[in-house]
């Protein structure tokens, strides 16, 4: 398989990256860990006479962790996100996305910005940073803007970055006290699966083995881009957290899903359903127990 | 257009004129002869054009050989040298790891990041570790023996 | 025990150092001066007319050095069996099936050749379609080739016994039904190839096959030309498993594209065209109804089975039958009827696949032979000791059991996995299944009709003394022939391994059918050690003369000539060998015994070369009813297999625990080998029954041509597994030995739906047991049952 013909870019700084992209726009592809970007290119799927490829600026790779939450760098692989102690200490539910991405080939080629960017329905990590909260910077060479990832996705492959933006920085906020995540992806093997069905769930409660005060939970692989399942989040406030109640979340998280089943897609519309009802209980038994410190 | 780059292969320094088009699979098999490193199916699924890319194996179907500039790569003809076979190598020979041999060098490879990093992998840990790469003729077992033996 | 030096060792495989350091040269690690890159056109389309095709721009694009089509291909039909001949290079008339081949380029690199084949425009018109077997079968229905009428490509009936008088005997009758779906023999090495015609006329192709025989007969037919003057030369090969067992569309290609312009062609399939050529495993679906005594004992089935055969025939002819008569054993049962079709539809070709026939037919049985055990109050394991064949049996479609060590086999998993502790006694979602199989140890005819030979071998001792050099067509296709062959040669010459060097894979070295059906291991291992006997016989008869010893007196061992009686002085001969090899640092000592070196370099000295020759054709096999022939083998390997597993019932997912499986190869020649057949088995089995199938829209296009959507398993999908190899000592075989590598996966899918049910008490008719299938069946069940 050829890749099709290209001009190939390496910036060393962010500004000499964002005046390539100011000069080509659609014309250009900003290239990271090159997991789809290149695949969809050798099938042809997507044929950018400019491509520019972001992993020499140092920046891009960077992680910094403070009191107040994490910033990383879009190009920090896959494999570092799963590897990362900080991560895995307060945001364990994006770890689990990203031990669950692919193989461990392609964890240590993808990133994390990738991920994000390509706006697959079916990704990996999009759920558990939708769950947390994060926000993504994009930057152009008039300046930039924060974006939270809610509103960031607009269909599959479509986001808000603009043909002369670039995704420069993703931010996660520190968990408040009391709260916790939780993160399933359904696939048909054990690893390098793409995805059927992902749940990612985060809670937070009002005290050690309080009330639930805030509830967040994003399905994967249900319609064009992640979606929150709103009823089983209003659902869950202001309750005990119980099986019980994970269960019937689940239930109205299946209600809320609108997953398209066809040959193409690699499973029924209502396989998904149903697992979305598993996978909602199943995550927030683990946000549970998170929250409560297990 | 061509650009020439400079990268380390088996420690020995090499200077590659490239297309920005091409893989490093390719630029590594057709312009260099390092044909140990395979292709089954060019998109990131199988694993066999595994190389070590400063100390961490990817899969070098999904690299443009530019992105290689200044980089240190193995392949799996660097770990053999004037002492004989690497560990590793040994040990898939002797355990029976190897059947048709197309997927090895990329298994072999996935093996040594995973030794280097982890010297005493459990059996759980080795099947984690080649998860990346896929074989069609072993079932694994006598891959996943290979690897245990030299670990201990 | 076995009094054996080298077979039954785990002696490492003589080409895994190259494999391990990555020098081992597969077909697209070589070139050749001047080679051009080919690259094929294939149809967009299922269906439809060809009414122009158009390769002028392509001709003119700067680079081009040939275009073909069918018009320079010519129209000479080929295939597998001469019965079934219905493919042509090129389409001409009609594409039948996307990926169809209508022309082919070279160039100076693949960049151009790619570019000139999406300039070839072909005029088509689109034709209706049939990609199911109602589809194919209904009234008026569009033929996918005008001499299949109703679009059966192959139909098998016959009947052993009287099946409906025997169900009036029969204490129980069951019928259930089974249905696979279209496999992928999923090779990591796509198929490639580099032909070269030179300037003497002959045509060589390089190529990633396991039959090099059957494609130089293949391409010497297709092209006109004398099969001496077509060698077909296989470098290392990354995997077969059935798909790569004929003649390719791109092989003929390159050679004609070769031929045209002088120059060495390469090509290769890209993964997406691995899965267009197709040629793996059939989608079947069996309906089966067998008839047992309340006691167990069968008495009779009935078996019926549609095939999607898809575009052309391929195989398929062969697996119509086999998916019939491979359930003759290894259980006793006196009569059988069995209908069997093969329907063309707008497909790629199915062809043969590990197991070849056989595999979902006996998922189909054994699940069924589950039921009745449970029906009857049985153990599974005693319904099946109940019923097993011993060493001598023949089947009711006369297949004789040469060896047979069922017995054992059953016997072996059962302790192995506990079965009595566990076997109902596992907690809910915790499963334990168990299932049987048995396989042929090669094809008892060759594919096309002849008296040849099925191996020949020659064994040359250099003329220096020492070291004998194996020349074998078979295939080396990563499952160890060649190593076997060299324990084969050792053992039968009396040496030691490292004294043999073997060559392989080289229609230049003779006559053999290849890799398929099992049989190189039986067959090619009877040609060699007949070789290595000739050899042996020459060393020894000079020897003989030389020092007045009778021939019967003498013998060689691990490379040393035994005296079995008095020790003659054989220093005379010592001295000639030492004189010829002045400056030598390892010649024999005053004391030492006589050598094969010295022995071999006088037998030279003696009579020029000393070449030993061997091969091997099956005695007469099988009945006389049509069809007999597929199915009977000198042999038949047979295993059972022991599944664990766990069901997810929130998702449906199983989870494979732990897989114990024995084998009766006969004898093992390899025993790491044998083990690694074993193993490759139980996952391609695995993959099969839990995640493999080929996807197709409701155009005819594959929806998952990679190894992404289509999902092998990886490490970790994997149990750990536990192989047990018995050893019956076969017969028929070399040394005793018989197949190792398709018998295994036949129990693979039945012990994972017996486990199944075990774990969950659903019955599944339908593979694979994918999260999605097994969470409905659950669902239904619970439904049901109002659980």
């Amino acid at each position: 398989m050829l890749l099709p013909k290209f001009d190939f870019h390496e910036p060393a700084t962010l500004e000499e990256a964002c005046q390539i992209m100011a000069e080509y726009g659609t014309r250009a592809k900003v290239l990271a860990g090159g997991t789809d970007l290149l695949v969809d290119m050798k099938k042809k799927l997507s044929t950018p006479k400019q491509v520019v490829s972001i992993t020499r600026i140092k920046e891009m790779k960077k992680i910094e962790t403070s009191p107040d939450g994490l910033k990383l760098g879009p190009c920090f692989t896959v494999a570092d996100v799963a590897a990362s102690e900080a991560i895995v200490k307060r945001w364990r539910a994006l770890c689990a996305g990203a031990k669950a991405l692919g193989n461990p080939l392609v964890r240590n080629l993808a990133t994390i910005g990738g991920n994000v960017v390509t706006a697959s329905p079916s990704a990996d990590l999009p759920p558990s940073l939708i769950a947390y909260g994060a926000r993504v910077v994009l930057k152009k060479t008039s300046g930039e803007r924060v974006v939270s990832l809610d509103h960031f996705f607009l269909g599959a492959g479509l986001t808000e970055i603009a043909p002369d933006e670039i995704l420069t920085e993703i931010q996660i906020d520190a968990p408040p006290l009391y709260s916790g995540a939780g993160y399933i992806n359904e696939g048909i093997r054990k690893c390098r699966d793409c995805n059927v069905v992902n749940v990612a769930s985060f809670i937070t409660l009002d005290g050690p083995d309080g009330f639930i005060k805030n509830a967040r939970i994003v399905m994967g692989c249900v319609g064009s881009t992640d979606l929150r399942a709103v009823s089983a989040e209003k659902l869950l406030v202001g309750e005990k957290p119980s099986e019980t109640l994970f269960a019937r979340a689940g239930e109205a998280a299946m209600q809320e899903a609108a997953p398209r089943g066809s040959a193409e897609s690699r499973a029924s519309a209502e396989y998904k359903k149903d697992m979305v009802g598993v996978l909602t209980s199943r995550t927030l038994h683990l946000a549970w127990k998170e929250a409560l410190g297990h | 257009m061509k650009r020439i780059i400079q990268l380390t292969i088996n420690d020995k320094e090499y200077e590659v004129a490239v297309e920005p088009n091409q893989t490093l699979t390719d630029m590594l098999r057709y312009e260099l002869g390092l044909t140990g490193t395979k292709k089954g199916c060019e998109v990131g699924d199988c694993g066999s054009c595994t190389v070590i890319m400063d100390g961490i194996p990817v899969n070098s179907c999904l690299v443009l050989a530019m992105q290689a500039n200044g980089r240190k790569i193995t392949t799996i003809e660097g770990l053999e040298t004037e002492k004989g076979m690497h560990p590793i190598q040994k040990a898939f020979v002797e355990k029976g790891a190897i059947q048709c041999g197309f997927c090895t060098p990329g298994m072999i490879l996935s093996s040594k990041s995973l030794l280097d990093k982890n010297p005493n992998p459990t059996e759980e840990e080795i099947r984690a570790g080649i998860s990346g790469n896929l074989c069609r003729c072993t079932g694994y077992q006598k891959i996943v023996d290979a690897v245990k033996s030299v670990g201990k | 025990m076995s009094g054996y030096d080298v077979i039954g060792t785990e002696a490492p495989r003589i080409d895994a150092p190259d494999k391990a350091t990555g020098r081992a040269l597969f077909i697209d690690d070589m070139t050749m001066p001047g080679m051009l890159y080919g690259a094929l056109l294939q149809s967009p389309l299922a269906h439809a007319r060809i009414r122009g095709i158009d390769t002028s721009a392509a001709k003119q694009l700067p680079g081009v050095k040939s275009v073909v089509t069918w018009e320079d291909a010519g129209l000479v039909k080929y295939g597998v069996s001469p019965a079934r001949y219905d493919e042509t290079i090129f389409c001409h008339d009609k594409v039948r099936h996307v990926g169809d081949n209508v022309a082919a380029v070279a160039a100076v690199d693949l960049e151009t050749a790619l570019e000139a084949v999406s300039l070839i425009k072909v005029d088509y018109e689109d034709l209706p379609a049939v990609f199911t077997i109602e589809q194919a079968m209904a009234e008026g229905a569009p033929l996918v080739h005008d001499i299949y009428p109703r679009n059966i490509s192959a139909e098998v009936h016959n009947e052993f016994g009287d099946v409906e008088a025997a169900f009036k005997e029969c204490d129980l009758i069951k019928m259930t039904s089974l249905v696979n779906k279209r496999q992928d023999c999923a090779f990591i090495e796509p198929q490639g190839c580099i032909a070269y015609y030179d300037h003497s006329g002959t045509l060589t192709l390089y190529s990633s096959t396991q039959v090099p025989h059957y494609t130089q007969r293949s391409v010497a037919m297709v092209l006109g030309m004398p099969i001496g003057k077509v060698r077909v030369v296989k470098p290392y090969v990354g995997g077969g498993f059935g798909a790569k067992a004929s003649a390719n569309h791109m092989e003929l290609a390159a050679c004609l594209m070769s031929m045209k312009t002088g120059k060495p062609v390469k090509m290769n399939f890209e993964r997406e065209q691995v899965f267009y050529h197709g040629r793996s495993r059939h989608q079947f679906f069996h309906t089966m109804t067998t008839g047992v005594k309340r006691d167990g004992t069968i008495l009779a089935l009935k078996h019926e089975c549609y095939m999607n055969g898809g575009a052309y025939s391929s195989f398929g002819i062969a697996t119509v039958y086999y998916a019939g008569s491979l359930l003759g054993g290894p259980y006793k049962m006196p009569n059988m009827k069995y209908d069997g079709y093969r329907i063309a539809t707008n497909l790629p070709a199915c062809g043969a696949q590990r197991g070849h026939g056989g595999v979902i037919a006996r998922g189909c049985w054994e699940q069924q032979l589950d039921m009745i055990a449970e029906e009857l109050g049985m153990d599974p394991v005693e319904l099946r000791l109940k019923n097993i064949m011993t060493a001598g049996d023949i089947t009711c479609n006369d297949l004789n059991m040469s060896s047979l060590g069922m017995k054992e086999c059953i016997e072996a998993v059962r302790d192995a996995s506990e079965w009595k502790n566990k076997k109902g006694k596992l907690p809910r979602g915790k499963g334990i299944g168990m299932a049987c199989g048995f396989f042929v140890s090669g094809a008892g005819y060759p594919i096309y009709r002849s008296d040849t030979f099925h191996g020949t071998v020659v064994i040359k001792l250099t003329e220096d003394g020492g070291t004998a050099l194996v020349y074998t067509a078979s295939a080396e296709i990563g499952q160890g022939s060649d190593t076997a062959f060299a324990m084969i040669a050792a053992e039968a010459l009396g040496i030691p391994l490292e004294m043999v060097r073997l060559e392989s894979g080289d229609t230049d070295f003779g006559v053999d059918l290849g890799a398929y059906s099992s049989r190189q291991t039986l067959m090619t291992g009877h040609a060699t050690k007949e070789a290595a006997e000739d050899v042996k016989r020459q060393v020894l008869e000079v020897l003989s003369k030389e020092l007045n010893v009778p021939m019967e007196d003498m013998d060689i061992k691990k490379g040393l000539i035994v005296f079995k009686k008095e020790k003659p002085d054989f220093s005379g001969l010592r001295t000639r060998y030492i004189k010829e090899h002045r400056g030598w640092v390892d010649n024999p000592g005053a004391e030492d015994e006589l050598s094969f070196r010295e022995a071999s370099r006088i037998a030279y000295l003696a009579r020029g070369s000393i070449v030993g020759t061997g091969k091997y054709k099956p005695p007469e096999l099988g009945g006389k009813f049509k069809g007999a022939a597929v199915g009977t083998s000198p042999a038949y390997g047979c295993s059972a297999q022991i599944v664990e597993l766990t069901v997810d019932e929130g998702t449906g997912r199983i989870i494979i625990d732990k897989m114990v499986d024995a084998h009766d190869c006969g004898r093992a020649i390899n025993r790491t080998s044998v083990e690694g057949q074993m193993q490759g088995s139980l996952s391609m089995g695995m993959g099969e029954a839990l995640f493999e199938e080929v996807k197709f829209d409701a155009r005819g296009r594959i929806l998952n041509a990679d190894l992404a959507e289509y999902k092998i398993p990886s490490a970790l999908d994997m149990p750990p597994t536990e192989v047990i190899v018995v050893e019956s000592n076969e017969p028929n075989g070399p040394f005793g030995a018989k197949e190792v590598g398709e018998g295994n996966i036949m129990a693979t899918i039945p012990a994972i739906l017996n486990a199944v049910y075990d774990a969950v008490g659903v019955r599944i008719y339908e593979l694979p047991l994918n999260p999605e299938r097994v969470h409905k069946a659950l669902k239904e069940y619970k439904q049901k049952n109002k659980i």
